[in-house]
């Protein structure tokens, strides 16, 4: 508890920045996400059909010469030169047009569509064609720029005349106003952004190529391990190595880059290490974990048994660095993001040619950082075990679900099946003026959870406008009020009642508190 | 200070027909009780057009909204009992509990009101209670 509580005043100082950061995050994360599924079919044409590939296929792969007899009629084609100084036909392929074309107008897409809504997703795709075709390199940084700014441009020009037009004019201006903006930013993404982003692109890339050239890669993991924990994991995974990864695939067929966040090996280490050497409740659901962890994908069920142990952050940038410098010395690296971050989702993307070193640079990363952790363990175990510290899990569990800024599915579910925290401890009733029905509900449910023997659970009641994400675990209002509730608290999660005085949802609700209360009371047991 | 929910704000024998009647000859006792000024009953008409304060268990408990909090001069309730359900826009209602809440008193009080209705008998004991004393002393409790 000692060094938990030591550790939150910096924490809370730091605090207004990290959010901020945390929010970038999640916005390059809403960007990156939703088309993972497109990473992760690239990934799989590329392992595939690539001249390297399992089935190497010159007409999908893009590497074969269309003007040979034989050729596959009407598929699409470049001129290309040729060794002996002569230019021939050769096929575009997919693997080419998809990272060029396909994953940043996605992003750029979905960029849009977070800023302002499907127009602004519409406009954010075509200013984002001129940055691709204004460059040489696959423009991920320069959509995750272009696609937002343009949507943003795009608000800001609707606010114009919101409101002020004439009747039936409305679709002609709104076509109108987006195919401007869409086409001008596309044509000033094309001159004006894209030699900078190229340029940004090039001083980072020459960045990373300067850390393996001096065999500095693994020195990342001191800043990345520690980010993961503080939930900062998306802003550089999804903001700086997934789109420096992807180049990097253009250039040489595979990246590292995409391992140094996504490798499951040092949080697997700790987890083995605390299920070998922990105490108490951490021991008890450090099993749980590692399946979560190792074959979900899931990291941050990892990050709790660090905080409870902060100096374990050691054994995780060992992990890390060992996993790098391990595919450094392969040469190995993946042919698009892990995500999850699972051993099945690194194996899927392994480059052909990597296996060996993909898979070593996790078993030794998990060896290291198991060592490193073990070590840790051992020597505060017996202090431990006489301060009685078996508890402290569901404490870092609390401090988890803040570093992140809100619950998490994952901390909970895992934690709720396994036995230790609770996931809700503040429940907030929600109505119109605050002061009536909201109070009754309250009311109503704090006895149910009292009568069921649940202590530790705090509910109150709250007028819905003053809501916000930070007010709840769960916020409970009535059914007509739930949508308004959800746009003052949107990323905490909400139940509708129909009844105030006894609907199914408090059962669902006290049940719910109760299982993982009474798996929280068996873990601190002595 | 006066209890919240007094003895005089107790009628067992409600006359309104109506959701809005309701509402008046709540809103009336906490007039007379001298603990809201006469405009807040408008505000609770008000309250109950936007949003039913319908509760479930034969329960209704219309307030007034947030603005007109300074209509309020101390926190009050008062019950009504129906004999015959009222129509409450779609729900059948025994029980009419007008409020008026400042800082939070009355809280303590609605909390101990919302538990009494929460059990379908003592529900069913409160909306059947034939005289004020006996609808009183059913719900006196929540005033300890």
């Amino acid at each position: 508890m000692t060094t938990t509580a030591s550790a939150a005043p910096t924490l809370s100082r730091g605090r207004t920045a990290q959010v901020r950061l945390q929010r970038f995050g999640a916005f390059l994360t809403g960007m990156i996400m939703p088309n993972l599924p497109a990473f992760l079919a690239w990934g799989l044409i590329t392992a595939l059909f690539i001249s390297v590939g399992w089935l190497p296929n010159e007409m999908l792969g893009g590497f074969g010469n269309a003007d040979l007899p034989g050729a596959w009629q009407g598929a699409a084609t470049q001129l290309v030169l040729a060794e002996d100084g002569t230019t021939f036909r050769q096929y575009l392929g997919l693997v080419g047009p998809m990272v060029t074309y396909l994953l940043p107008l996605l992003i750029a897409n979905s960029g849009g569509r977070l800023v302002h809504g499907e127009r602004g997703g519409v406009v954010a795709t075509i200013a984002t064609l001129g940055i691709i075709v204004g460059s040489t390199v696959p423009m991920f940084l320069g959509a995750m720029i272009v696609g937002p700014l343009a949507a943003w441009v795009m608000k800001l020009v609707d606010s114009l005349w919101d409101g002020r037009l004439k009747p039936g004019l409305e679709m002609l201006v709104n076509m109108f106003s987006a195919a401007i903006v869409g086409g001008a930013m596309s044509v000033a993404a094309f001159f004006g952004i894209a030699p900078v982003v190229s340029q940004i692109s090039t001083w980072l890339g020459d960045i990373v190529a300067w850390l393996a050239d001096n065999g500095l890669l693994p020195l990342m993991s001191i800043i990345v391990e520690p980010a993961k924990v503080l939930f900062l994991n998306n802003a550089i995974g999804n903001g700086v190595l997934v789109p420096l990864g992807a180049q990097q695939v253009v250039e040489q067929g595979k990246s590292l880059l995409f391992l140094v966040e996504a490798n499951p090996g040092p949080g697997l280490g700790i987890l083995l290490a605390y299920t070998l050497l922990g105490v108490g409740a951490a021991r008890s659901t450090a099993p749980g974990a590692m399946f979560v962890h190792f074959i979900g994908g899931i990291h941050e069920v990892y990050f709790p048994f660090v905080l409870m142990k902060p100096v374990l952050i050691v054994a995780a940038i060992a992990g890390g660095m060992t996993g790098v410098a391990t595919n450094v010395v392969f040469g190995s690296g993946l042919v698009g993001p892990a995500a999850p971050g699972s051993i099945i989702a690194v194996l899927a993307q392994t480059s052909r040619d990597s296996y060996l070193g993909v898979i070593l640079s996790v078993v030794l990363s998990a060896t290291v950082s198991f060592l490193v952790a073990a070590v840790i363990l051992r020597a505060s175990r017996k202090r431990d075990l006489a301060a009685g510290e078996s508890g402290d899990l569901a404490a870092a569990v609390a401090q988890t679900e803040a570093n992140k800024g809100r619950s998490s599915a994952a901390l909970s579910s895992l934690v709720g099946a396994t036995g230790t925290a609770a996931p809700v401890r503040t429940i907030v009733f929600a109505c119109d003026a605050g002061m009536g029905s909201s109070a009754m509900g309250a009311a109503v449910l704090r006895d149910k959870l009292r009568k069921a023997g649940i202590e530790g659970v705090t509910v109150v009641n709250k007028a819905v406008a003053t809501l916000d994400d930070d007010a709840a675990d769960l916020v409970v209002s009535q059914r007509e009020l739930t949508e308004r509730a959800r746009q003052h608290a949107p990323t905490t999660r909400h139940v509708s009642v129909d009844n105030f005085m006894n609907s199914p949802v408090y059962d669902d609700v006290v049940a719910e508190v109760g299982a993982s209360r009474a798996a929280a009371g068996a873990g601190e047991a002595p | 200070m006066s209890e919240v929910l007094a003895r005089a704000a107790c009628r067992a024998e409600g006359t309104a027909r109506t959701y809005e009647e309701a509402i008046r000859e709540a809103g009336a006792l906490l007039v007379e009780g001298g603990a809201v000024e006469p405009a807040y009953v408008e505000a609770m008409l008000e309250r109950e057009r936007t949003m039913t304060t319908f509760m479930g268990n034969g329960l209704a408990i219309p307030h007034g909204t947030l603005d007109a909090t300074d209509q309020i001069r101390r926190s009050a309730i008062s019950v009504v009992r129906y004999a015959e359900p009222l129509d409450w826009k779609g729900s059948p209602v025994r029980v009419v509990v007008g409020i008026a809440g400042v800082d939070g008193q009355h809280l303590e009080v609605l909390s101990r009101i919302a538990l009494v209705f929460a059990d379908t008998e003592q529900a069913q004991r409160v909306a059947d209670a034939g005289t004020t004393d006996e609808l009183y002393d059913l719900l006196a409790g929540v005033n300890a």
